[in-house]
């Protein structure tokens, strides 16, 4: 067999090369869609005829889900003509699956788009997306919304710069991570919510001698310590440099606070203040260990927050980061949820551009506060019920009101996840040291800015 | 009826082209039938040649010029020339990426294989009662969607699986606590993977070799047993030459499941914690289609092929020592 | 050690093999049905209604079935020539399909996705089945004409005497009496295309509906996380078909899997 398999080979080989000199270059042109002129624009969904609509969005958790469950519903029963084909996967599936299905033959209508250079960016490059402009002049989104979500939400043309070009999504839910924790336990160990890191770190070493998980966290998908890191850089560094850096335009990630943030990570990790086994524990079972009583604190997105509340009631509650200083301003990573984008292969972009109008409308904000999710905009006639839902939207505000968002870490490349992430793994499981983590980091980051 | 009479007719109208072939030295068994024309061999193999060719080497081929592009699968592509090649060996991650598949070879392969023979070693010397009932649960875990053994495992070791709760238990009784979240462990996730390797490898192996050694004459064993062998001696001498087919065939089978290991790290680990357990197979998928490196991907699945067919042809000629 | 001591001996050794072969999936069906503290064929219900199981066992049923009758009849016909005809080219035919006996499916996934894309065939049953006829073919073709040259000519030379046609002869003769040979491909390619992920992973990205049933498994541990009981019934569900098909049949598989990469 082999001296047969050896002999196939040669013939396979041959003509292999044969046909490589015949074929064509791999890709296709990459065509950007046309922005459409506003008085093209039809408003009138009703006279559409019948529409189905796939809409592919990352909202498994409670509230989440019932929020955009009852918006869908709304829509249907306002336009009966409209169906919508609703595709539901968790974020990490999302963004496995969505490159694969906006490229392919047939990609759903609207999706729920990342934001970064990992995701929105490429897409728009590769003329997936459709430019909302034209839309945005008929409906008024930049009137609603201040600019500073706009644009993140808005690349140029050639996916190189984030925060200008086109418009590409509408928001609907606010998203900030902050600090949770568990009431019962801070009042057992008699210690207040720290206002500063410096109380913090107290607070941490008090749970550690006392026997407590200090902080739960889960890191299988790289992602958690990303978000980790970020909230150690935004207390260490101002927000300005935290945004250079992320949309490239200015910076190093091994400038002397960033590794300063990696250093405490380990350093934490050193003192035993995470879950143990950290990286073989899922993100999303985080929150539900933390409820079950693992962890005194979790840092976490408020798009946990309508789950907890299910599970913890008033034993749970929620706040900003810890600040450098007492009084002073915090800034944490945030901004908005998952931009809605509309394809560019659509069939039917009007009734799309309705369907966002809709779920980003007022009435939508009413309905995220009635299911127990922050809105990105002041919901005008509801307010939240539950104290921890209370306790968010007080965050929200305030973080609103001092502008002080910074963009996920994990929008800085498009392998940033596996190239800082990974390396963040091997620090939190003392592998690697913070210089070394910091360096390789910025060793990715280069490539693409190159590469750009 | 019909289908016969019109088969009848076309022999005769063909059968000059019949007599002419004839006198020809006919096919090793003379299969062709008498009417039918000599391209009809062509037919026959067509339909079954088209779709292997438009669906297993036209993709080939294909992959084979991808991979000399660097293109994000997007846009539009640019000649790259062999530089995705030189990648895998200059990118660490994709250095480790084959390190890690060595290391996998060993535990897919080298260890199934080694534990089975000695086994059999042992086992040689009697008759087994029941090996149908044996050989079938062994070889079981072969049979069973890789997607679900991968669930299986992850349970295995999982932070309350039973292994840790063997090992809390030894905890309790005073040994150190060896708990860990395995998969998640940059020391032990790679072995964790191997494990379940040799764990559905063993079977294979085992399986092959009794069949092997259920074939060897009892003479020999009675001759070495006269001669005074020993059981180690009497295993060098008659077990092991006797099985050499089958090893090799026992190593090529489990070597290729070493390299075409996507369903589980895929499962169990997404190549994680950090790049500890990234194999090519993965890589394949990870680079295509999550960091838009389509290029890069086909460079390393071409590998793949490459080292596939390498071992299938290497295996056997270094075991049985000759061209089979 | 005496022969008697030994023959134990050699037993319990196979038994513990045995049962480490076995032991995750006695794990299964304990966590499964939430053994040993209760017997709750509750997890099956979630698991089958949660996870969608019926539609994507019926889409393996229907992908799997297509893929392995047009391999099979394809196989049979290339084999038959290659085994029992001469012609030009044969030798040199026969080379290329067993170059594909090792190609894997991880080297020409990613160009099938994109070409398969750009005919439209992403997201469809026959994006799944005409490449997983063609790794199919490769092995069947290989199989079949390792059957056909083992068939006495005296057979062929019988059936050509009787005025038969070798298309008449191969499907009235030499199919019949070669079943056992057929049903052990049958076996083979219905495994693996049963138990295929990645291929379905990639062509199948966006219509749920379409999924098949490791895929489904898949994007149910996605949801579920460390919910093991339901992973496990979901786990079991998925196996079952072909373990039970084994267990009937194992001395085919056994004997197919074996023997594929000794002949020749």
């Amino acid at each position: 067999m082999p001296a047969l398999m050896r002999r196939g080979a040669v013939a396979t080989a041959a003509a292999l090369v044969t046909a490589l000199a015949a074929a064509c270059a791999p890709g296709g042109s990459s065509d950007k869609p046309a922005d459409k002129a506003p008085a093209a624009v039809s408003t009138d969904v009703a006279g559409a005829g019948n529409v189905t609509l796939t809409v592919w969005d990352q909202e498994v958790q409670g509230g989440m889900k019932e929020q955009i469950e009852t918006l869908n519903k709304r829509f249907e029963a306002k336009y009966p003509n409209v169906k919508i084909n609703r595709v539901s996967r968790s974020f990490s599936d999302l963004q496995k699956t969505l490159r694969l299905a906006l490229s392919g033959g047939n990609p759903p209508d609207v999706v729920e788009a990342n934001q970064g250079y990992a995701a929105m960016a490429q897409f728009v490059k590769a003329g997936m997306l459709l430019p909302l402009d034209s839309y945005d002049q008929v409906y008024g989104w930049k009137k609603r919304f201040p600019k500073g979500l706009m644009d993140l939400n808005s690349v140029t043309d050639d996916g190189k710069l984030i925060g200008s070009g086109k418009l590409y999504g509408v928001s609907l839910n606010g998203e900030i991570v902050g600090l949770y924790y568990n009431k019962e336990k801070l009042a057992k160990l008699g210690i207040q919510p720290p206002k500063t890191w410096a109380e913090f770190e107290q607070a941490l070493a008090t749970a550690k001698n006392k026997g407590e998980v200090p902080v739960a966290f889960g890191n299988v998908e790289k992602l958690p310590a990303m978000q980790l890191y970020g909230l150690l850089q935004d207390g260490l560094t101002d927000k300005e440099s935290v945004r250079k850096l992320v949309f490239g335009s200015g910076g190093s990630w091994s400038d002397g606070p960033n590794v300063q943030a990696a250093q405490r990570l380990s350093d934490w990790a050193k003192k035993g203040y995470l879950t143990k086994n950290a990286n073989s524990i899922k993100w999303d079972d985080t929150p539900v260990n933390f409820a079950k009583g693992d962890g005194v604190f979790m840092f976490g997105g408020t798009w946990w927050a309508p789950d907890l509340n299910d599970r913890m009631k008033e034993k749970v509650g929620f706040m900003l980061p810890p600040a450098s200083q007492a009084g002073a301003p915090v800034a944490t990573m945030g901004g908005e949820s998952l931009p809605w984008s509309i394809t560019a292969k659509t069939k039917h972009p009007d009734v799309a551009a309705a369907y966002i109008n809709f779920i980003t409308s007022p009435e939508a904000m009413d309905v995220a506060v009635e299911t127990g999710s922050l809105p990105v905009l002041p919901a005008p006639s509801k307010q939240p019920s539950a104290p921890l839902m209370k306790e968010v939207l007080t965050a929200w505000t305030e973080l609103s009101k001092n502008d002080g968002t910074t963009p996920y870490i994990d929008y800085a490349t498009p392998t940033f996840t596996d190239a800082f992430g990974g390396p963040l793994q091997e620090l939190v499981a003392g592998k690697k040291s913070a210089e070394a983590v910091m360096k390789a980091a910025q060793d990715d980051y280069t490539a693409f800015q190159k590469k750009k | 009826m019909t289908t016969v009479a019109r088969h009848k007719t076309a022999r005769k109208r063909s059968e000059p082209a019949d007599t002419r072939a004839a006198g020809r030295p006919g096919g090793r068994y003379g299969g062709r039938p008498p009417g039918e024309p000599r391209a009809i061999g062509w037919l026959y193999v067509l339909p079954a040649l088209l779709v292997y060719g438009g669906f297993l080497l036209w993709p080939l081929i294909r992959g084979a010029q991808f991979s000399l592009y660097d293109w994000d699968g997007l846009g539009t592509a640019e000649w790259a020339g062999l530089s995705n090649y030189t990648s895998t060996w200059t990118d660490p991650a994709l250095r480790g990426a084959f390190g890690h598949l060595l290391v996998l070879i060993v535990f897919y392969s080298v260890f199934p294989c080694c534990i089975a023979f000695v086994l059999v070693g042992a086992m040689s010397r009697t008759k087994i009662r029941g090996l149908v009932f044996f050989r079938t649960v062994l070889f079981l875990p072969q049979v069973i969607a890789m997607v679900a053994v991968a669930v299986a495992w992850r349970w295995v070791y999982s932070e309350d699986g039973p292994i840790n709760t063997v090992l809390g238990w030894l905890h309790s009784a005073g040994l150190p606590d060896w708990r860990h979240g395995w998969l998640g462990d940059f020391t032990f996730a790679l072995p964790a993977v191997g494990l379940v390797g040799t764990w559905v490898g063993i079977g294979l192996a085992l399986v092959l070799f009794l069949a092997g050694v259920q074939k060897i004459p009892r003479e020999l064993y009675e001759a070495a047993r006269i001669d005074g062998a020993g059981a180690v001696r009497e295993f060098l001498t008659v077990t092991l030459p006797a099985l050499r087919r089958e090893l090799a065939v026992a190593l090529t089978l489990t070597t290729i499941m070493a390299i075409r290991n996507f369903d589980l790290i895929y499962m169990a680990t997404e190549g994680g914690p950090g790049d500890a357990t990234k194999v090519p197979a993965y890589e394949v998928y990870n680079r295509t289609f999550n960091t838009g490196e389509v290029g890069l991907g086909c460079a390393i699945g071409v590998t793949l092929a490459v080292l596939a067919f390498a071992v299938t042809a290497g295996i056997g000629r270094l075991v049985e020592g000759k061209d089979a | 050690m005496n022969p008697r001591g030994e023959r134990i001996f050699n037993h319990a050794l196979l038994a513990v093999f045995a049962v480490i072969a076995v032991f995750p999936m006695i794990g299964v069906v304990t966590q499964a049905l939430k053994l040993p503290d209760d017997v709750d064929f509750s997890s099956f219900g979630t698991a089958w209604r949660e996870g969608h199981f019926a539609t994507y066992l019926r889409n393996s049923l229907i992908v799997t079935a297509c893929t392995v009758v047009i391999a099979a009849i394809l196989s049979i016909m290339a084999g038959y020539a290659l085994g029992a005809m001469r012609f030009r080219g044969a030798s040199a035919l026969f080379l290329v399909f067993l170059a594909g006996l090792t190609i894997p499916t991880e080297a020409v996934v990613v160009p099938l996705y994109f070409d398969l894309r750009s005919m439209g065939l992403d997201n469809t049953y026959a994006g799944l089945i005409l490449p997983q006829v063609a790794m199919s073919v490769a092995f069947g073709t290989f199989w079949m004409r390792a059957y056909f040259r083992s068939i006495p000519p005296s057979l062929l030379e019988a059936a050509r005497i009787d005025g038969a046609s070798s298309w008449t002869t191969l499907w009235r003769v030499l199919v019949p009496i070669g079943r056992p040979a057929i049903l052990t491909m049958l076996l083979l390619t219905t495994m693996w295309t049963w138990n295929e992920f990645l291929l379905p992973l990639v062509i199948i990205n966006s219509d749920e509906a379409l999924r098949t049933a490791p895929l489904g498994l898949s994007f149910f541990q996605g949801t579920h996380k460390t919910d093991y009981s339901l992973l496990m019934a979901g786990a079991l569900i998925i196996a079952a078909p072909i373990v039970i098909v084994y267990v009937f049949l194992q001395r085919q598989f056994i004997a197919g899997m074996l023997s594929g990469a000794i002949k020749e």
